[in-house]
């Protein structure tokens, strides 16, 4: 595998949705290198959630390919276990399990990766720590604020450390603090780890703190660029 | 955390609803080991009171359904005794009847031969064996005489006659011990089946290959013929053979078996209602679940694992109550010695089985749609 090989790279992507005759994606074509820290912005609508999905195997395209370290997700056996271990997935409504301590929802994703108990909790305690949240590992998350939440689904995201984090709107349920600390950690983590961040985002103040922006309208990839620099 | 902790929270998410499904598989587990367990207690004790006393071949009249209904003439008693690798045998007369005065219904009285070797083996506690002279005379089990208040010596009324006590024997066995036995000739007269018997208690040889010798005999005795050549009407099969396949027996485990079932139904109808609401409530974290890489095997382990876990607790629980229930039903004057108190491993073993069958059943439909839920779908889900 050549190094300048693309992490992603999608080719024709279109994405209709049957119900509703809707086309939530055409025709895109993108490529996203290792390490880069990409917002895709869009109004409602303009398939950016649909494109992360898709990045992400969560959703089959109607047409076009995924290519992922020049690997065809159309033709990969295992889809589970690529998002177990290759992907990272953190959410706007965080998802955390209400029943699970934070240090217990950490390591849900570990259970794929095949580790001993000791192992896991060992991470989640690491992880914790990484998102400042080490005081609040036997909380609940109903006795976490908002934001400490979202730093919760964070590790739980970096559980099985993966290459690539993909967040859908992380900072869309949180007040302007605790979406600086957000984005700080995710540029924390990009900056130190070389993580690749795909975030979606609906606001130009967070997608100006990627490297790349991807905009999108209707659908469709109406330009790619700008950011800072990386 | 391990998986089972997963499971076990999932499941206190929601306690009111996890003990009602519980309590419902409880009462399934519970109505199939107590009644199981009370039929199999039957049948045991009947097995018991026939090796107890050394019987290994009973024979019965053949083509009859209802054993109580056999009727043998008593002289067939020499044919079989001829038999090569016939030990010993008795005819005996058994008849149900009642002592209303002290609400006891379905006691069994037993007529035997005075030196049957059927009465050897019966220890008495008080009084004396029964005598080839015994006219009136009647040897009371210590349950039978413990609830009718009597003692040797007393006077006891069956069928509408006077009895002496002559005796009350102490049997290991319930069912014999909640029992009476008089001598064939005085049972014969009291029933007017002179000359009759309704079956007949054959010892075979003590042998290396018994259960061999057993087999042997009783096909030697069913083909038995008369003067005339004719095959007698005799049905010969091993204690074991007898007891299985007596009609009472059949019928209590029959009852016992359609009861469970219709428990069982309820329970796992109970178990997948819990379990389809669960999934639905959960579609959200699912999605998620599948999302960040679980597997649907996974996902169907940790429904199916919530369901048998609750089938573990119901079926605990249900042991419990089942086994307390019978020992306090076998305490109640009015079923004391019909019912043993001691329910057997292997009838609680069973139970367990079928709390696994019900978290399966219950399980299987809601597993499997929570582990085809597709990640985006589920996570748009409200």
């Amino acid at each position: 595998m050549s190094d300048r090989q693309p992490l992603f790279r999608t080719i024709n992507l279109t994405k209709l949705y049957s119900d509703g005759n809707v086309t939530a994606l055409v025709d895109a074509n993108l490529e996203i290198p290792q390490g880069q820290f990409v917002a895709i912005m869009g109004p409602s609508g303009s398939g950016k959630s649909t494109l992360l999905n898709l990045l992400g195997a969560l959703d089959r395209p109607s047409s076009g390919e995924v290519f992922f370290q020049g690997h065809s997700l159309s033709k990969m056996r295992d889809l589970d276990q690529f998002r177990a271990c290759q992907l990272g997935f953190v959410f706007q409504s965080f998802y955390l399990l209400p029943t699970l301590t934070a240090a217990e929802n950490v390591q849900v994703p570990m259970f794929e990766a095949g580790l001993r108990a000791a192992e896991r909790v060992r991470r989640a305690t690491e992880l914790l720590e990484l998102v400042g949240l080490s005081h609040r590992a036997g909380h609940l998350p109903r006795q976490l604020s908002v934001g400490e939440r979202q730093r919760v689904a964070i590790a739980r995201a970096l559980a099985n450390r993966p290459p690539v984090l993909l967040a859908d709107e992380p900072t869309g349920n949180l007040d302007s603090q605790n979406t600086a600390q957000v984005l700080a950690l995710f540029e924390e983590l990009h900056r130190r780890q070389q993580l690749t961040i795909i975030l979606v985002t609906h606001s130009s103040e967070v997608a100006e703190r990627a490297e790349r922006i991807i905009r999108l309208r209707d659908g469709r990839v109406i330009a790619d660029g700008g950011g800072q620099p990386g | 955390m391990h998986f089972g902790t997963l499971i076990v929270k999932n499941l206190l998410r929601r306690p009111v609803r996890s003990l009602l499904t519980a309590t419902g598989v409880a009462l399934a587990v519970g109505a199939v080991i107590a009644l199981l367990g009370m039929a199999r207690g039957f049948e045991d004790s009947l097995l018991q009171v026939l090796q107890g006393h050394g019987v290994d071949i009973v024979v019965t009249r053949a083509g009859k359904t209802d054993r109580m209904t056999s009727v043998l003439d008593q002289r067939w008693e020499r044919l079989i005794a001829n038999i090569d690798g016939v030990e010993r045998v008795a005819g005996a007369l058994m008849d149900v009847v009642d002592f209303r005065d002290a609400n006891l219904i379905g006691v069994f009285i037993q007529g035997w031969p005075t030196d049957s070797f059927l009465l050897a083996q019966l220890p008495l506690r008080s009084g004396r064996p029964l005598r080839p002279d015994d006219r009136q005379c009647v040897l009371l089990g210590s349950k039978l005489a413990e609830i009718l208040q009597k003692t040797t010596g007393d006077m006891v009324e069956i069928e509408m006659q006077p009895f002496r006590v002559v005796g009350v024997y102490e049997s290991y066995n319930l069912y014999e011990n909640r029992s009476a036995i008089m001598p064939l000739e005085e049972f014969q007269r009291l029933m007017d089946r002179q000359g009759q018997v309704m079956a007949f208690h054959v010892m075979v040889h003590q042998a290396h290959h018994k259960s061999s010798l057993v087999e042997a005999v009783c096909r030697r005795i069913e083909s038995l013929t008369d003067e005339h050549g004719r095959r007698l009407p005799l049905e010969a099969r091993p204690a074991y053979d007898y007891v299985k396949s007596t009609l009472q027996i059949r019928q209590v485990q029959a009852m016992a078996w359609v009861t469970s079932v219709i428990a069982m139904v309820i329970g796992a109808v109970g178990m997948l209602n819990t379990m389809i609401m669960s999934v639905f409530e959960r579609t959200h974290e699912i999605g998620i679940l599948r999302a960040i890489g679980w597997r649907k095997g996974r996902i169907v382990r940790m429904i199916l694992g919530e369901s048998l876990l609750l089938c573990l607790v119901g079926a605990t629980l249900g042991a419990i109550v089942a086994v307390a229930g019978v020992y306090w039903l076998s305490t109640l004057p009015a079923v004391a010695g019909l019912i043993q108190g001691q329910i057997s491993p292997v009838v609680i073993g069973q139970g367990y089985a079928i709390a696994v069958l019900v978290g399966l059943a219950g399980g299987l439909y809601p597993a499997w749609r929570g582990a085809r839920l597709s990640p985006t779908e589920a996570i748009r889900h409200e």
